[in-house]
């Protein structure tokens, strides 16, 4: 008994070693935002609480299918544990504790650092130096600047430009059926719900330009009807000189 | 040809109806001065009429129906393979009917996989316009939908219960009968969507798109509707059979696992199955009577549907999810050889589930838009599920340590079904913690991760369950050779595709698009040939299901040396179940306790009462 349970124990160490790689890949997209790094360092926490249970699943199974094969003699049995005495009231304060530690952290804490009102719809804060107004329609976006009065129209092609180093809102909403606003560079993302406004805001981090690199783009994520696939538009990050430039050369809309 | 006279006379009976209501319908239409034909409204009523007709023609009408007019009823006494095309209220053909018509939907709808990845193995679109994408991913969708609710629960809960409880038959047999038949109709009217204006909005049907779509939605709707009256009839009969059927001695302290996980589940179709019944019935009103439950402007509000629909949908992936484990549970007890580990918090995992079930069903709605003060509370709840969970686990591998493991192919795939839904626990995680979720919803991290719990787990669950009853249900045994190739070369399949899935998810590749960033191109590539190599292994099932039934060897009563209630009787079991009634003295999982007996048969022993009545009290005069 005592050699099985050792045994067990440094299988199931060592696949935990070598799961526990994972968190050390970069398995993410482009980093474009605070928000981006908040999200790939909650992930990887996750991932490194979650390796253990899963390779403890993979020790046990294998080990047994090893270690415990039986003769498939009809009459055959095994010892008659049933479980009842302290095992399995250790095994419910191990994975209580598991639960309630990810519950709080980093569940509640990162729900936290996103939501700033009890009524609010959308994350992260309210107030911002650069504020973009987000029309989902079918199967386009458009955007406008209320602060400058650039508007952007819903056709394909057109570049939705930010300024880096920046926290931008984007107040989202739609005109005919759901949408939802996604940046996976900015991993963040809420509907576009007739009826509503949504919100969500991000400080932008680094250069970066749809062209280079594809996680720099407005993906339309909620299936919205026949063309959802083509509901996108390109983002193009720059510094604040060029994006004060961008913002004079464009067509202006009565200023708000 | 007594099968083809009742099909057809089915198939007669459900065209008159459908023609009744049509004309009705333009009737009415003509009164209040509208165009005598539209096409969604008019075969709306035709449907209902249609479903009405087609369910009388097909027996319902002889067993049933004239009673309603004091006459007296009939059944059909056919004889041999012909019995399972008609109307029989015998719980076994019903549990084959289910398990045979649920295969091969599920094997189409798993064509309709193999053609979506076909189209996603290279970016930009190769095979089909979006019309035709969306059409295919949508039926994908559903149908697997189907099979998850129906498979296990109606084909092999219907087969087992009864047996493995020691009863004659379920509660309701004319009831029972009844939710099967309904589901020819409707399964033709999902398969004819696409020539009757195709799908647009997936399964999840969301408005105002399904609201305002041009698309066969209505008809989609309808047919959703009345597969949620068969779920719903079903989970009041297993109740009813599950509290009364029981044989003597069979108390809630020594009922097989299996029976367990199929009680939960049966309370759970029958609290939460309205919830889509109703979220699609609005949608329909809303496309043919003008109501405006989800439209903006008219006071309505979309996000109403998500919370009616996820408040089934959630429950539901538990509906297909727990018999999957309790089969897990029951093959893993039969083949360690030894006691069923840590049985009561295994029973109280279950209970625990269907408690919870209830209130998590927001966390598929973390980005919908949704007050932020939901978010907490259900960012809570769902974590909480797996502490219930946790402890399924702690029965499978506790039962599996120091047994004498009897490594046929039902163990395998119930060990893997351990394994798969390990994997789906913990990516689960990830989308329950808001946080992360608000990337990774609807992107392929959540496809990856629903298929490994509904697929590794059920799915798996399913064929561990097939190839255990096999010799039961049939009388003859599988090729174990076959059987072992079908789960490794499935296994391996299944997790080349769905463990690499997770990636392009991450990386910003979402959900029901049929054109993906070109970056993304090796993966997928990958991705769709392991899929064409998890498809390819069903084959060997299939080869090997016909080749058994033709040339398999004759199964003895007992393969397994098993010791629950349906293998002490024949392989397949007589019309009645048992030539004696059983009665229940020991606990099924007993392995290795010397002198203990889970059940004995013949009247001779005195049985204590066991909370339910006798085994008989189904009989023919249910319903």
């Amino acid at each position: 008994m005592t050699r099985h349970v050792i045994s067990v124990v440094l299988l199931w160490l060592g696949l935990t070693a070598i799961g526990e790689s994972l968190v050390f890949l970069d398995l993410f997209p482009t980093v474009g935002a605070a928000e981006a790094k908040d999200f790939d360092q909650i992930f990887r926490i996750l991932l490194f609480m979650g390796i253990p249970v899963f390779s403890f699943a993979i020790a046990m199974l294998a080990y047994s299918m090893l270690a415990f094969k039986g003769t498939g003699q009809p009459d055959e049995a095994g010892p008659t544990y049933r479980g009842s005495g302290a095992i399995p009231k250790i095994w419910l304060a191990i994975t209580g504790s598991l639960a309630a530690l990810v519950m709080v952290y980093p569940g509640m804490t990162g729900l936290a650092d996103l939501q700033f009102s009890r009524d609010g719809f959308g994350w992260g804060k309210t107030d911002a130096e650069l504020v973009v107004q987000v029309t989902g329609q079918q199967f386009a976006w458009s955007y406008e600047f209320p602060q400058s009065g650039v508007s952007i129209p819903p056709v394909a092609g057109k570049e939705l430009w930010l300024p880096e180093n920046t926290r931008v809102k984007f107040e989202i909403h739609a005109l005919d059926v759901l949408h939802s606003f996604w940046i996976p560079a900015f991993r963040m993302k809420i509907d576009a719900v007739p009826g509503r406004m949504t919100f969500f805001t991000v400080e932008t981090e680094h250069l970066g330009y749809y062209k280079d690199d594809d996680s720099f783009r407005v993906q339309c994520a909620e299936l919205c009807g026949l063309n959802h696939t083509t509901m996108f538009t390109a983002v193009r990050v720059v510094s604040r000189e060029d994006f004060e430039k961008w913002t004079q050369d464009q067509p202006k809309t009565e200023k708000k | 040809m007594w099968a083809l006279t009742t099909i057809s006379g089915g198939i007669g009976t459900g065209l008159i109806g459908f023609y009744l209501g049509i004309g009705l319908t333009a009737v009415l239409r003509h009164f209040f001065g509208y165009d005598l034909f539209e096409r969604d409204l008019s075969s709306a009523v035709g449907y209902v009429f249609g479903l009405f007709g087609w369910l009388m023609g097909i027996g319902m009408w002889g067993s049933w129906g004239r009673e309603w007019f004091g006459l007296k009823t009939h059944g059909t006494a056919v004889k041999g393979w012909q019995r399972y095309f008609t109307w029989s209220t015998d719980h076994k053909v019903i549990g084959v009917q289910y398990l045979t018509t649920f295969v091969v939907v599920f094997l189409l709808a798993g064509l309709m996989a193999m053609l979506i990845r076909m189209e996603l193995a290279h970016s930009g679109l190769q095979f089909f316009d979006n019309k035709q994408y969306n059409t295919i991913l949508g039926l994908h969708g559903i149908l697997m939908i189907a099979v998850a609710v129906a498979a296990v629960v109606g084909g092999l809960g219907n087969y087992v219960i009864p047996l493995i409880i020691g009863a004659e038959d379920m509660a309701f047999p004319r009831l029972n009968a009844l939710s099967f038949w309904i589901v020819p109709p409707l399964s033709v009217l999902l398969l004819a969507t696409p020539f009757l204006g195709g799908l647009e909005t997936g399964w999840t049907s969301y408005p105002p798109l399904s609201v305002v779509t041009e698309s066969g939605q209505t008809f989609w709707n309808l047919a959703i509707i009345t597969f949620g009256f068969s779920s719903i009839l079903g989970g009041v009969n297993f109740l009813v059979t599950i509290f009364f059927l029981r044989a003597p001695g069979m108390t809630w302290g020594k009922l097989p696992i299996f029976v367990w996980s199929m009680f939960v589940t049966a309370w759970l179709a029958l609290l939460y199955t309205q919830g889509f019944f109703v979220a699609l019935l609005m949608v329909t009103l809303d496309r043919i009577a003008g109501t405006s439950f989800f439209d903006a402007k008219e006071g309505g509000d979309p996000l109403l549907y998500q919370h009616v629909f996820w408040f089934y949908s959630h429950p539901a992936v538990y509906i297909m999810i727990l018999p999957g484990l309790g089969i897990a549970l029951e093959i893993i007890g039969h083949f360690s050889r030894k006691p069923l580990f840590a049985y009561r918090y295994a029973v109280g995992a279950f209970l625990g589930i269907l408690g919870l079930a209830g209130v998590v069903w927001a966390h598929h709605m973390f980005t919908s838009g949704m007050p932020n003060y939901l978010h907490g509370p259900f960012l809570v709840m769902t974590e909480l599920i797996s502490i219930p969970t946790g402890l399924i686990f702690l029965s499978a591998l506790g039962t599996l340590w120091m047994g004498k493991l009897n490594l046929k192919t039902p163990m395998l795939f119930a060990m893997a079904v351990i394994f798969n839904f390990a994997n789906g626990g913990v990516t689960g995680i990830f989308l329950a913690d808001v946080p992360t979720d608000i990337h990774l919803t609807d992107t392929y991290f959540v496809v990856a991760h629903f298929h490994y719990t509904i697929v590794g787990g059920e799915i798996f669950a399913l064929f561990a369950g097939i190839y255990y009853w096999f010799p039961k249900i049939t009388g003859k045994m599988y090729n174990e050779a076959l059987g072992k190739l079908h789960f490794w070369w499935m296994f391996i399949g299944f997790n080349a595709t769905f463990m690499v899935m997770h990636w392009p998810g991450i990386q910003g590749m979402n959900r029901r698009i049929a054109d993906f960033p070109a970056g993304l191109d090796a993966v997928n590539l990958f991705v769709s040939i392991s899929s064409f190599l998890l498809g390819a292994s069903f084959l060997i099932f299939v080869f090997n299901v016909v080749r058994s039934l033709i040339w398999g060897r004759q199964a003895e009563d007992n393969p397994w040396a098993a010791r629950t209630l349906e293998w002490q009787t024949t392989s397949p079991p007589p019309v009645e179940n048992f030539l004696e009634p059983p009665h229940v003295v020991g606990h099924p999982y007993d392995y290795g306790v010397p002198g203990s007996v889970h059940g004995v048969f013949g009247g001779g022993i005195a049985a204590a009462p066991a909370g339910g009545g006798g085994a008989g009290g189904g009989g023919a005069g249910g319903g």
